[in-house]
C-alpha cells in the first residue's frame, strides 16, 4: 500500500533536471515552458492579429448571413441564412428589402470577371516585364543601383498619387498618351471613360457566334498603370532569384555551346520557379486591392461596369447603398479568392520548412 | 544612419509642424476645409434636456466645400444672430456627395448624428426610417411656415406625414442657358424653340456657323442623368414623366429621350469626360460654347461681369415650359440630435424669410416661401420666381433623388455611369426600364 | 542571402559593343517609361494654371514662366491632411514594428513546439484583402467601441492608466500646443487598425532577420540564467536595429499611402489624412486645376518618395522579403 502511494507520489511530483544543476517541480512545468515564458512577447501581438484578422473575418461571415442593411446598430443575429450568397450568384430581390421598387440586386459575375481579367493580365505582364528587366540589369551594367532605384520608385507612391498622375497622362486633351497617339497620326482617344473592347469583336464557331473576347479600354488603362507601379517589385524579386543561382550554372550552359537565349530559357528560368511563385502570389493579392487606385481615378465608388471589380462593388454596396450584409457576402467571396491563391502557397512553404 | 531613424522623435517633428500650423492658420484660409473643429459632442454649455434652454452648439455636416454652396452657407450663418446657439459646420468632400451620404449613414447608425446636414429632401429622406428623424411639428413647422411654404416643398419635407426637414431653396433643373453673342453669331433664336429637336438643330447650326462648341456639357453620370430627365419631361410631358417615376414608363419615351441626349453629348467638348460642370460653365462664359443645360446653381456661379440679359440668357428647356423641375436643399432633423432645442432654434431661423433670402442670394436658387421678398435677389432669380409661382406643375428631380426611392436612384445612377462610357442607347434603355425591378 | 554580384557578360550575336549599346538603350528607355508620369507631373506643377494647353505636357515651362504658386497653395490645402497622416503614421509604425519584433522573437529565437503553427497564422494575415474586414471594422469602431466618449472624458478628467496613475488633462492641453487637434481622436481607431494589420509583415521581416542570428549567443545567455525578457532587451533588441530601420521604412510607406481604411474609418472630415484629401484636390469653380493637382500629388508623395530615395536599399529589402 505504501509502495503504491510512494509510486503515485513520485509520479505527481516528478522532478526534472535543470541545466544549472537544480531541479524543478512538476507542477510548475507549465509555467516554465518556453512557450509560456515567452508569451508576453508573442501573445499580445498574436491576440491583436487574431482578433483583427481571423475574428474580423469570422464576424464578417456571420454578418453576411444576417439581413442588416441601413442601420448597423441593429444587427439581427437570430435569423441567419445564405440568402445574400444566393443573390450574389444569381441575382434577386432580397427578402429584407425596405422598398418594393428598385430592390433587385444584380449578381456579381461582371465584377468577378473583371477582377479575374485584371488579376491575370496584371500579374502576367508584371512578371514578364520584371523578369526581362531583371535579366538585363543582371548583366554587369554600370549604374546598376541607379537603374534599380528608378525602376522600383513607383512602388513608393500611394495609389492615389499614381491615379492623379495617370489621370493626367490619359487626359483626352492634355495627356501624354494622347499626344503620342496624335504624333503617330492616330488621333486622340478617350481612355478613362471608354468601354470599347480591345480584342476580337465576335468569335464565331462556324455559324454560331460565341461572343467577343477582349478587355475594355478603361480596364486595360487601369492594368497598364498598375503594371507601371508594380513591375519594379517583380524585377527585384527576380533579381534576387537570379543572383541566387550559382555562376557555375551559367558557365556550364555556355560551355555546352548554348546561345544566350537558349541558356536563359532552358537553364535559368526554370530555376526561378520559387521566385515566380512568390511574386505571383503577392501580385495577385495586390490586384485584389486595386480599389484605392480605381476610386481615386474615378473619384467615386462606381467606375462603370466595364471597370467594376469585386472590391469596388463591395465598397459601393456597403457605403453607398447601405446593403451591409450583402456587401459582406461579396467580401467573403473576395476573401475565398485570395485564400485559394495564398493557402496552397503557404502550405508548400510550410512543408518545405521555408516558413 | 539607423540611429537617426530610431531617434526621430515624435515631439520634434510635431513641434515643427505645430509651428507650421500656427503659421498657416494665421495666414490664409486654404482650401475648403470647413470651419469647425470636431463640431459635435456635448462640449461645454447647454445640453438638450427639453427644458426650453436652447443653447449650445449646432453642427452642420455638408458637402459645400467651395463656390456657391460655401458662400450661401456662410451667408446663412452670418445672418443668424443668437448668442446662445453656436453654429459650426464641417465639410465632407468627395465622391460627388457619396462620402457625405455614407458619413451621415454611419453616424446615424452609431447614434451620433450631427445636429443637421445638407440633404435633398423628398424620397432621399427615406434612406432612414421615420423614427430616426425627430419631429419638427409645432416647434419649427408652425403656422407661419405651414401657411407660407409652397405646397411642393411642404410635401417634400415630410416622411410618413411627419415634418422632418426644413427646405431652404428651390433649384430649377429644366434650364437652357446660352451665351448671347455666340448664339447671335450662329443666327439662332432660342426663344423660338419649342421642342428638344429644335435645340438639336440649333446645336448643329452653331457647329457649322461658328467655331464654338455647341453644348457646354461636362460628361458625368449625374449631368447626363439630369439632362435625360429634362428631355424626358420635355418630350413626354408631365404625364410621361410621372409614368416613369412611378415605374410605368414607356420604353419608346425613354429611348427617344436617350437618343436626344446621345446626340447632345456628341455636340460637346472632346474632353468632356475629364472636366466638371464649373469648367464647362467657364468655357461658355468665355464664348467657347453656346448652350448649357444645368441646374440654376450654375447661374449662381457665373462671374460678376457675365450679365443676365446682356451676355447670357435663359429659356426653360424647350418643351418643358410651364413646368418647374425642381431640386431642393434642406436640413433634416435627426431624432438623436445632440442639442435638439438649439437645433430647432436654428432650423426655425432657416425656415424664415431673412435666412432664405440670404442663402438664396448666393446660391442662385429661389426661396420656397411665397412671402419672401424676392426684390433682394437678382433679376434672373426674380424671373425664375415668377415662373415658379405661375408654373403648372413642379416635377421633382429623379437624378437628385427626390422622385424615386434610394435603390431605384442607385440603379438609375449605374445606368448612366455605363452610358457615358459605352454610349449604348439600347442597353441603357434596358437598364432604365429595369431600374424599378 | 547571396552577395550582389553581377553576371559576366558574354558576347552576343551582334558583337559585344552593339549588344551593350542596345542593352543600355533599352534600360534608358525603361527609365523614361518609369519616370515620365512623375516628370510630367512635376513639369505641370510649376506651370501657371491655364498654361498647360499645348501638346507637350512633359516639357517644363521656361524659367521665367515657372511658378511655385501651385505648390504653396497645395501645401496649405493639404496641411491638415499632412499633419493627420503624420499623427497616424508615427504611432502605428512604431507600434507595429515593436510588436512585430516581439512576436518574431517569441516565435523564432526562443524555440518551442508549435511555434511555426502560430507563426503561419501570422503570415496568412499578410495576404488578407482589406475588403473582407471592412464591415466588421465599421461596426466595431462606430457601434461598439465608444472612442469618442473615452476621449471626451480624458480631455475633461485626464486619463487613468491601468488605475495606477493619472495623466491630468493639462497634459492633454500640452498636446494642443504641439499641434494636436481635438478631432485627432478619430485617428485612434485608424492607428490601432493599422498596427494590427501591420504586425504580420513586421513579424515576417524580423523573423527572417532573427533566424540569421547565431544560436549560440542566445543559448549562452540562457545558460547564464538570463530571463527571456532580459535576452530580448540586452541582446536581440540592439541587434535588431538595422531591421527596425527596414521595417519602419516599409511600414511608413504602407500606412502613409493607404486610402481604404482611412476612407472608411475616418469618413472624410477634418481628420482626413492626406490621401483622402488628395482625391478631390484641384476640382474647383474654374475647372480642374492640373498644376494644383500635380503639386498636391507631389506634396502628398514627398515623404515616402524622400524616404525611398534616401533609404532605397532598405525599402527594397523590405519589399523582397
Amino acid at each position: 500500500m505504501r509502495k503504491i502511494l510512494r509510486a503515485v507520489k513520485r509520479r505527481i511530483h516528478r522532478r526534472r533536471l535543470r541545466s544549472d544543476g537544480g531541479t524543478t517541480d512538476q507542477r510548475t512545468k507549465f509555467l516554465n515552458r518556453d512557450s509560456v515564458r515567452s508569451a508576453p512577447f508573442w501573445l499580445p501581438p498574436f491576440l491583436l492579429v487574431f482578433l483583427f484578422v481571423y475574428g474580423a473575418i469570422i464576424w464578417n461571415f456571420v454578418i453576411s448571413l444576417t439581413n442588416v442593411s441601413n442601420n448597423l446598430s441593429t444587427i439581427d443575429y437570430s435569423n441567419l441564412d445564405f440568402e445574400n450568397y444566393a443573390i450574389a450568384f444569381d441575382g434577386g430581390t432580397p427578402s429584407w428589402a425596405r422598398f418594393d421598387v428598385g430592390s433587385y440586386i444584380s449578381p456579381i459575375w461582371n465584377a468577378a470577371q473583371n477582377t479575374i481579367v485584371l488579376m491575370v493580365a496584371f500579374a502576367v505582364v508584371c512578371l514578364a516585364l520584371g523578369l526581362w528587366l531583371a535579366i538585363l540589369v543582371d548583366r554587369d551594367i554600370r549604374f546598376e543601383n541607379t537603374f534599380r532605384t528608378i525602376y522600383l520608385l513607383p512602388m513608393s507612391l500611394s495609389f492615389v498619387v499614381t491615379a492623379k498622375f495617370w489621370a493626367f497622362m490619359y487626359n483626352r486633351e492634355y495627356g501624354l498618351v494622347n499626344a503620342l497617339f496624335e504624333a503617330v497620326g492616330a488621333g486622340s482617344v478617350e481612355i478613362i471613360q471608354n468601354s470599347t473592347l480591345l480584342g476580337v469583336e465576335s468569335i464565331a464557331l462556324g455559324p454560331i457566334a460565341i461572343g467577343s473576347i477582349g478587355i475594355p479600354v478603361k480596364l486595360a488603362a487601369i492594368v497598364f498603370a498598375l503594371i507601371w507601379q508594380y513591375s519594379g517589385y517583380a524585377m527585384v524579386v527576380y533579381l534576387a532569384g537570379l543572383r541566387a543561382i550559382p555562376d557555375s550554372h551559367f558557365e556550364a550552359a555556355r560551355v555546352d555551346g548554348a546561345s544566350t537565349i537558349r541558356m536563359y530559357w532552358r537553364v535559368i528560368i526554370p530555376q526561378l520557379r520559387t521566385a515566380t511563385v512568390s511574386a505571383l502570389v503577392v501580385l495577385m493579392v495586390f490586384s485584389l486591392k486595386a480599389f484605392d487606385f480605381i476610386y481615386s481615378l474615378y473619384g467615386s465608388y462606381n467606375p462603370g461596369s466595364a471597370a467594376d471589380i469585386l472590391a469596388t462593388r463591395m465598397v459601393r454596396e456597403a457605403y453607398q447603398n447601405s446593403r451591409f450584409a450583402f456587401a459582406s457576402a461579396i467580401a467573403i467571396v473576395l476573401f475565398v479568392m485570395a485564400l485559394s491563391i495564398v493557402a496552397p502557397y503557404l502550405y508548400t512553404q510550410y512543408r518545405r520548412g521555408d516558413l | 544612419m539607423s540611429d537617426e531613424n530610431q531617434y526621430i522623435s515624435r515631439r520634434n517633428v510635431l513641434r515643427a509642424t505645430g509651428v507650421a500650423t500656427a503659421g498657416a492658420l494665421a495666414g490664409c484660409g486654404g482650401g475648403g476645409n470647413g470651419n469647425g473643429n470636431g463640431g459635435n459632442g456635448n462640449g461645454n454649455g447647454g445640453n438638450g434636456n427639453g427644458m426650453g434652454n436652447a443653447s449650445g452648439e449646432v453642427s452642420i455636416l455638408h458637402a459645400w466645400g467651395s463656390g456657391d454652396g460655401a458662400n450661401a452657407l456662410q451667408a446663412l450663418k452670418d445672418g443668424f444672430e443668437n448668442e446662445d446657439v453656436n453654429v459650426t459646420d464641417s465639410v465632407v468632400q468627395g465622391a460627388a456627395r457619396s462620402n457625405l451620404v455614407s458619413s451621415i449613414q454611419t453616424r446615424m447608425s452609431s447614434g451620433n448624428p450631427p445636429s443637421t446636414w445638407q440633404a435633398w429632401p423628398g424620397k432621399n429622406l427615406l434612406r432612414f426610417t421615420a423614427d430616426q428623424y425627430g419631429d419638427l411639428e409645432g416647434d419649427v413647422w408652425d403656422s407661419d411656415l405651414k401657411d407660407n411654404y409652397l405646397e411642393g416643398p411642404k410635401q417634400q419635407a415630410q416622411v410618413d406625414g411627419k415634418y422632418v426637414a426644413v427646405p431652404l431653396n428651390i433649384h430649377r433643373i429644366n434650364n437652357l442657358f446660352y451665351n448671347t453673342s455666340v448664339v447671335e453669331e450662329a443666327g439662332v433664336d432660342p426663344s423660338s424653340f419649342s421642342t428638344p429637336s429644335d435645340v438639336l438643330d440649333a446645336m448643329e447650326t452653331v457647329a457649322s456657323e461658328t467655331d464654338a462648341t455647341p453644348h457646354a456639357h461636362a460628361n458625368a453620370a449625374w449631368t447626363a442623368g439630369q439632362l435625360w430627365e429634362t428631355v424626358l419631361l420635355a418630350q413626354a410631358g408631365q404625364s410621361g414623366y410621372n409614368d416613369y417615376i412611378n415605374g410605368e414608363g414607356s420604353r419608346s419615351a425613354v429611348e427617344s429621350a436617350l437618343e436626344a441626349v446621345d446626340t447632345m453629348i456628341d455636340y460637346t467638348f472632346d474632353d468632356a469626360s475629364s472636366i466638371g460642370f464649373p469648367e464647362a460653365s467657364t468655357r461658355m462664359q468665355n464664348g467657347e460654347a453656346a448652350f448649357m443645360h444645368q441646374g440654376d446653381w450654375a447661374a449662381g456661379g457665373f462671374g460678376e461681369d457675365f450679365v443676365y440679359g446682356e451676355d447670357w440668357d435663359h429659356v426653360p428647356f424647350p418643351g418643358s415650359e410651364g413646368h418647374y423641375a425642381l431640386n431642393m436643399d434642406s436640413f433634416p432633423f435627426p431624432a438623436e440630435a445632440p442639442n435638439p432645442e438649439a437645433t430647432k432654434v436654428f432650423l426655425k431661423y432657416c425656415g424664415g424669410t431673412e435666412a432664405q433670402i440670404a442663402f438664396n442670394r448666393e446660391k442662385g436658387s429661389i426661396p420656397p416661401r411665397s412671402d419672401a421678398d424676392v426684390s433682394q435677389l437678382n433679376e434672373f432669380q426674380q424671373d425664375q420666381y415668377d415662373n415658379f409661382t405661375n408654373s403648372d406643375a413642379q416635377p421633382p428631380s429623379i437624378q437628385h433623388g427626390l422622385a424615386v426611392v434610394p435603390p431605384v436612384l442607385s440603379n438609375f445612377g449605374d445606368a448612366f455611369s455605363d452610358f457615358i462610357s459605352n454610349r449604348d442607347v439600347g442597353s441603357t434603355t434596358d437598364a432604365l426600364m429595369n431600374a424599378f425591378n | 542571402m547571396s552577395p550582389d554580384r553581377p553576371r559576366q557578360t558574354d558576347s552576343g550575336i551582334l558583337g559585344r559593343s552593339w549588344s551593350r549599346i542596345g542593352l543600355y538603350a533599352f534600360l534608358l528607355g525603361m527609365v523614361v517609361f518609369y519616370l515620365i508620369p512623375i516628370e510630367t507631373g512635376l513639369a505641370t506643377s510649376i506651370k501657371r494654371a491655364g498654361d498647360f494647353t499645348g501638346r507637350n505636357p512633359y516639357l517644363p515651362p521656361l524659367p521665367w514662366d515657372a511658378t511655385l504658386a501651385s505648390w504653396s497653395e497645395g501645401f496649405f490645402s493639404l496641411l491638415d491632411g499632412l499633419i493627420n497622416s503624420l499623427v497616424l503614421v508615427v504611432p502605428a509604425t512604431i507600434l507595429s514594428g515593436l510588436l512585430g519584433s516581439m512576436a518574431a522573437y517569441g516565435l523564432t529565437t526562443i524555440s518551442w513546439r508549435g511555434q511555426v503553427g502560430i507563426y503561419s497564422l501570422f503570415v496568412a494575415g499578410i495576404f488578407i484583402p482589406y475588403q473582407a474586414v471592412l464591415v466588421p471594422l465599421t461596426v466595431f469602431w462606430y457601434n461598439i467601441v465608444p472612442i469618442q466618449d473615452w476621449w471626451l472624458e480624458s480631455v475633461a478628467n485626464g486619463i487613468s492608466v491601468f488605475g495606477l496613475f493619472e495623466i491630468p488633462s493639462t497634459f492633454m492641453l500640452l498636446g494642443w500646443e504641439l499641434g494636436f487637434q481635438p478631432y485627432h481622436w478619430q485617428l485612434i481607431s485608424l492607428i490601432i487598425t493599422h498596427t494590427a494589420y501591420g504586425i504580420p509583415i513586421c513579424a515576417l521581416l524580423f523573423r527572417a532577420h532573427y533566424k540569421k542570428l547565431p544560436d549560440e549567443m542566445v543559448e549562452a545567455a540562457r545558460l547564464d540564467g538570463a530571463s527571456i525578457r532580459r535576452i530580448y532587451r540586452r541582446i536581440i533588441l540592439p541587434l535588431s536595429v538595422p531591421m527596425f530601420a527596414v521595417v519602419f521604412i516599409y511600414q511608413f510607406t504602407q500606412i502613409w499611402n493607404d486610402l481604404l481604411f482611412a476612407l472608411i474609418l475616418v469618413q472624410n472630415n477634418e481628420a482626413a489624412v492626406v490621401t483622402q484629401q488628395l482625391v478631390d484636390l484641384g476640382a474647383s469653380q474654374e475647372g480642374v486645376d492640373y498644376p494644383l493637382r500635380m503639386a498636391g500629388a507631389f506634396i502628398a508623395a514627398l515623404p515616402t518618395l524622400l524616404v525611398y530615395v534616401v533609404f532605397g536599399d532598405k525599402f527594397a529589402k523590405g519589399v523582397a522579403a
